[in-house]
């Protein structure tokens, strides 16, 4: 099989909008500014420049707030699972 | 972050046992033989494949819950080495050929001359069960020992010493020949009695054996990565196990399934394919000892197509609808996780996961069928070409529960294994997340694809 290791197309539509952020350490793109923040941080975290660690930061500081209300329904979703086959396996059997 | 790891694993074990106690009755009798009426289906259809499905939804929410990096990496890191001395794994590797060229030797000469019923014939059961059924599970519960099993590798030294041609494959074929060789296999053991037939089992293996052996000749080293099937098998295999082999040659220890986020696992487009074929030949194997299979194969054949087009055309055709729900899951997950990185690249990384499934399923297959035939298999290793009528271990009821366990297994580890692959894949964890969700749903569909075929009693293919 051909390797197609030609760099990612930014023109591509994908679910987000906004410009291609490009990466000043490596040849990576996002389509967020702080997807591009948190790569630069875990990735280059000796190149940062002040600015950039500020970034990090913050961009690291809204990715929990994401999380924790991802795994609040998550949580719902569990129990909504549970009782749910609880209640069918009740009626079916 | 210790604590609600520790309770969401915890967490994670009650649910996967519930699921099995509720599951357990309805697959009772899946796979057996017997018509006991007493242990049919306790639930309904929908709602047993529902479980199934629900219990790999529910992991992928219990494992979204890990989100510590540091954690992710500790335990793909957690490496030890096994230092054996070099004498003895040279002492071992020369034992170890010479087990694989006298099995080889011993199939070939019992299948031809032993006696004619399956169940007696020494050939019969090393392949069956010694190999593809025990064998097979060493590779993933330990490690891939097959290259210096494989008595086909004597190829390797012979090219050496002999003036060998030196035939390259060319790039672009990638692993395509294996995945061709894969398909071939298990339509050959699905249309043709090998197992029942020793000395037609034998004439496929003098055949294999010639064109393993002048392949490596010719190929050398790659003809054993490139197109020879079974190395490719056993190598994917051993990707799940815990011991394995680093690219310095030494042995090491790791937690079983992190070899599977290993970058260079799959390469290609070739590869993918690879391991979306070896999961979906275990479930074409299944699908066409159902009775549901009995009556489609039977209204098409009535409707002229001839049985000899119509195997290797579904098998084709389930393998394409497996690859391209794969190639769709992935790139629905890339547009979810609002990711540049390269599609194929993407399908890459996340193709290893599915052999943790494929290993799952193929314990779930064999581990009953090799328990129950080994006494034969000693029997006939006792006294080759006059062995003692063959003994079958009976295994109990909740035994099928079991198998059901490990297929559930092999879930919990591809969730996982995907699920920290996003992590070293995606720089936000929300993306790592969102590109799980059409991934899970594709692995829902196969749980419940191989559940169905478990749940129906067993029918001999027609027309074969």
């Amino acid at each position: 099989m051909p390797e197609h290791t030609t760099p990612p197309e930014p023109a591509e539509p994908s679910a987000s909008s906004g410009p291609p952020y490009d990466c000043p350490y490596c040849d990576r793109a996002f389509h967020r500014e702080s997807y591009l923040a948190l790569h630069r941080g875990q990735t280059h975290p000796d190149d940062l420049t002040d600015a950039e660690r500020q970034a990090f930061e913050t961009a690291r500081d809204e990715e929990e707030e994401a999380l924790r209300l991802f795994r609040l329904q998550a949580l719902a979703a569990l129990v909504f699972i549970y009782f749910g086959f609880l209640l069918v396996y009740a009626f079916s059997l | 972050m210790r604590c609600p790891q520790r309770r969401a694993v915890g967490a994670g074990l009650v649910a996967a046992s519930l699921a099995l106690a509720l599951t357990g009755r309805a697959t009772a009798h899946g796979g057996s033989l017997s018509a006991d009426d007493s242990r049919a289906l306790a639930v309904p259809l929908w709602l047993f494949l529902s479980t199934g499905g629900g219990v790999v939804g529910v992991s992928f929410l219990l494992t979204s819950f890990v989100t510590d990096r540091e954690l992710l990496r500790a335990v793909r890191e957690r490496r030890r080495d096994v230092v054996l001395p070099s004498g003895v794994r040279r002492w071992l590797a020369i034992c170890a050929r010479a087990i694989g060229l006298l099995g080889l030797a011993a199939v070939l000469v019992v299948g031809v001359v032993g006696p004619a019923a399956p169940l007696s014939n020494l050939a019969v059961l090393v392949v069956w069960v010694g190999w593809w059924a025990g064998f097979t599970m060493t590779t993933y519960l330990v490690g891939n020992a097959w290259p210096v099993f494989n008595p086909w590798r004597v190829a390797l030294p012979l090219r050496e010493r002999l003036p060998a041609p030196d035939w390259r494959l060319p790039e672009r074929v990638g692993s395509w020949p294996a995945v061709a060789g894969l398909l071939a296999f298990i339509w050959l053991e699905v249309v043709s009695p090998l197992a029942g037939d020793p000395r037609l089992l034998a004439g496929v293996v003098g055949a294999y054996s010639a064109l393993a052996v002048a392949g490596g000749f010719a190929f050398g080293e790659e003809w054993f990565e490139r197109v020879d099937p079974i190395s490719r098998v056993f190598a994917s295999f051993g990707a799940v196990a815990p011991v394995y082999r680093d690219a310095g040659g030494s042995l090491g220890l790791r937690v079983p399934g992190t070899g599977l986020e290993s970058p260079d696992l799959v390469r290609d487009a070739s590869d993918v394919a690879f391991v979306v074929a070896l999961l979906w030949v275990t479930t074409y194997d299944g699908l066409v000892a159902t009775p549901p299979w009995r009556g489609f194969a039977t209204a098409i054949v009535g409707a002229g197509v001839p049985a000899a087009v119509l195997y290797p055309v579904a098998l084709l055709a389930g393998f394409g609808v497996f690859l391209a729900i794969y190639r769709v899951a992935v790139s629905r997950g890339r547009r979810d996780a609002e990711s540049y990185r390269d599609p194929l690249e993407l399908a890459n990384r996340f193709a290893p996961s599915l052999l943790a499934i494929a290993a799952g399923y193929h314990v779930a297959h064999y581990l009953g069928y090799f328990i129950e035939l080994s006494p034969a298999l000693l029997g006939a290793l006792s006294a080759p070409l006059a062995p003692p009528a063959p003994v079958a271990v009976v295994l109990p009821p909740w035994f099928s529960v079991v198998s059901l366990g490990f297929v559930l297994l092999g879930h919990l580890g591809a969730i996982w294994v995907a699920h920290a692959v996003a992590y070293d894949l995606f720089p936000s964890r929300m993306q790592a997340v969102r590109s799980q969700y059409a991934l899970t749903a594709a692995m829902v569909f196969y749980t419940m694809t191989s559940l169905w075929i478990v749940s129906r009693p067993y029918a001999a293919p027609p027309f074969v």
